[in-house]
């Protein structure tokens, strides 16, 4: 793995210097703001819907905001984040093998493995900040306004979520090893989504499948408890892990 | 020594034959011009000498080192300057170098020094601008310097004039030429007043073989007897010089005989002062890496 912490301290000043961080840092904190607060105005913009529902005949009374509603925000705009980090890193790999960049490291002997893996690495850790960031916001605010303590598994739930984001940015990871635009490898990683939406609609399988690590509801309200996602959580582990070992075999046949 | 040897190599990309055995030896300490026409193979050439591309046949030795697709060369001794090389925009000439010598295993003062060292080289010393305000002349400097951070015994340079004004041409073949103090220079072009000017080894590159390789002496040998022009003060008497030797070419106010060999050169001389024929100038013209070149292409 030769190179590879030069290579990770240029992807780190990549992200800086192109804005990605900036912007992605942006996008986690409004979310993070936006799920306590949209929870907290409720009410209020009830109330003035409500001489238009009088109209219709709906009366609203008495509108009770939780910290389980704040959370349910929460758990909603998780997957915006998402969609947005996938789409800001699906050309990460294929800008430098399209402009030609990688050639002049590769034939200074950066390794191929080091050079994916300081990659991944770098997607990881923005996700894994990001998302953690957007958890502590959403935390304070909770918090703040009612009391936490009422919702249960919130911290499990996002690490659920974090292992679900984890299992993408594999996904993409692959794709971006032998696509060969930003475009294919959003394709790709869009299509994984949305099978894996269609066949967690079929429950026994939920059960087993990374969509299941997205299902937040059921741990809020207690429906389900933490060890019904522990196969999810070791499928989609191991998923990730054959993912990535498949994206460094087919980097390493690549032709450059 | 040899730093370079390329043996028999041999590619397809699917059923098109690209390389059909290509054979050269670059020595060392010497700018080796790579000659051929757009699409004659020497991009993939160089590239399965870099181990990017994987061959069908053939062996590659770089300082007895055998070349392997996707494996680096354990004394790291190539450097390479692609044909239109691509940075990142968003470092400085700097920045992009301590990468560079950074992924070679250098660091420290040793760096640095070597980073100005280069950058003095190539003329980017004054440049703290971002590579993405950098003209194409200044890349292809900005290339040349990451090329030869870590002191290859070999560079290799893919068309590193052809996009440039001949200001910047210029630049780059004085780099080049300045480059050979320190490495083996492989440059492959089309451009042929270029490798004139600064290689002493070229090979050809026909239909995906080698046509010719050798020195730029052993071209000047392999014409053999060359032509020879006469310029005379009267035209008349040039009529007079053709009669008597039948094979020579009147054109535009010149006599050339073709191939002349020394005997006739004498012929031609002891003619011309028998007959007391005023001279104005007599040249043997040298066989140039162009003739040879459109004689090997079948021009």
């Amino acid at each position: 793995m030769n190179g590879i912490v030069p290579f990770f301290k240029k992807e780190i000043c990549e992200m800086i210097r192109t804005k990605r961080l900036m912007v992605l840092g942006i996008v986690f904190t409004l979310l993070g703001i936006m799920a306590p607060w949209l929870a907290k105005l409720t009410p209020k913009m009830y109330e003035m819907l409500s001489d238009d529902l009088d109209q219709q005949g709906v009366i609203i009374k008495d509108v009770k905001v939780t910290a389980l509603d704040s959370w349910l925000n929460f758990e909603k705009n998780l997957p915006m984040a998402l969609i947005i980090m996938l789409i800001i890193f699906c050309s990460i790999f294929t800008n430098e093998y399209s402009k030609g960049t990688l050639i002049p490291l590769i034939t200074k002997g950066l390794s191929r493995t080091g050079m994916v893996l300081a990659k991944v690495t770098v997607m990881m850790l923005t996700w894994t900040a990001g998302l953690w960031l957007c958890f502590g916001i959403t935390c304070f605010y909770t918090d703040f306004y009612w009391d936490n303590s009422t919702v249960s598994g919130i911290a499990f739930s996002t690490f659920c979520w974090w292992l679900f984001g984890v299992f993408m940015i594999c996904t993409e990871t692959f794709f971006s090893s032998f696509a060969s635009s930003s475009a294919q490898v959003l394709a790709g990683t869009g299509a994984v989504y949305f099978i894996l939406m269609l066949a967690g609609a079929y429950k026994k399988l939920s059960e087993l499948l990374p969509v299941r690590l997205t299902d937040s509801t059921s741990l809020y309200k207690s429906s389900l408890s933490k060890s019904d996602y522990f196969t999810a959580i070791i499928i989609t582990a191991a998923l990730s892990v054959v993912l990535i070992l498949s994206a460094l075999i087919k980097t390493g046949k690549r032709s450059i | 020594m040899n730093i370079l040897e390329v043996r028999n190599i041999q590619k397809r990309f699917g059923s098109k034959t690209v390389l059909d055995g290509v054979s050269f030896c670059v020595p060392q300490s010497c700018v080796f011009g790579f000659i051929g026409r757009n699409g004659a193979g020497k991009t993939t050439t160089m590239k399965a000498i870099l181990g990017l591309i994987k061959t069908d046949a053939g062996e590659i030795d770089v300082c007895g080192e055998r070349v392997t697709y996707g494996k680096k060369l354990q004394s790291g001794s190539i450097g390479f300057l692609p044909d239109v090389p691509e940075f990142y925009g968003y470092m400085n000439a700097m920045e992009y170098l301590t990468l560079c010598g950074e992924i070679t295993g250098m660091s420290g003062k040793a760096l640095k020094n070597r980073i100005d060292e280069l950058l003095e080289l190539v003329g980017l010393e004054k440049e703290n601008h971002r590579i993405k305000g950098y003209s194409r002349g200044m890349k292809q400097r900005l290339g040349i310097a990451q090329a030869l951070i870590n002191r290859p015994k070999l560079l290799i340079c893919d068309e590193p004039t052809s996009a440039l004004d001949p200001v910047g041409r210029k630049e780059i073949l004085d780099i080049l030429s300045a480059a050979r103090e320190q490495t083996s220079v492989l440059f492959s072009t089309h451009i042929l007043s270029d490798v004139e000017r600064i290689c002493d080894h070229v090979a050809f590159l026909e239909g995906g073989k080698t046509a010719f390789s050798g020195s730029t002496r052993e071209i000047h040998e392999l014409k053999g007897d060359s032509d020879i022009e006469l310029v005379l003060a009267s035209p008349a008497d040039l009529n007079q010089v053709a009669e008597r030797f039948t094979d020579s070419k009147l054109s535009d106010g010149r006599l050339i005989l073709p191939k002349a060999s020394d005997k006739k050169c004498s012929e031609l001389l002891r003619f011309l002062s028998e007959n007391d024929i005023p001279l104005i100038r007599l040249e043997r013209i040298q066989a140039d890496v162009e003739q040879l070149f459109l004689e090997v292409v079948g021009r």
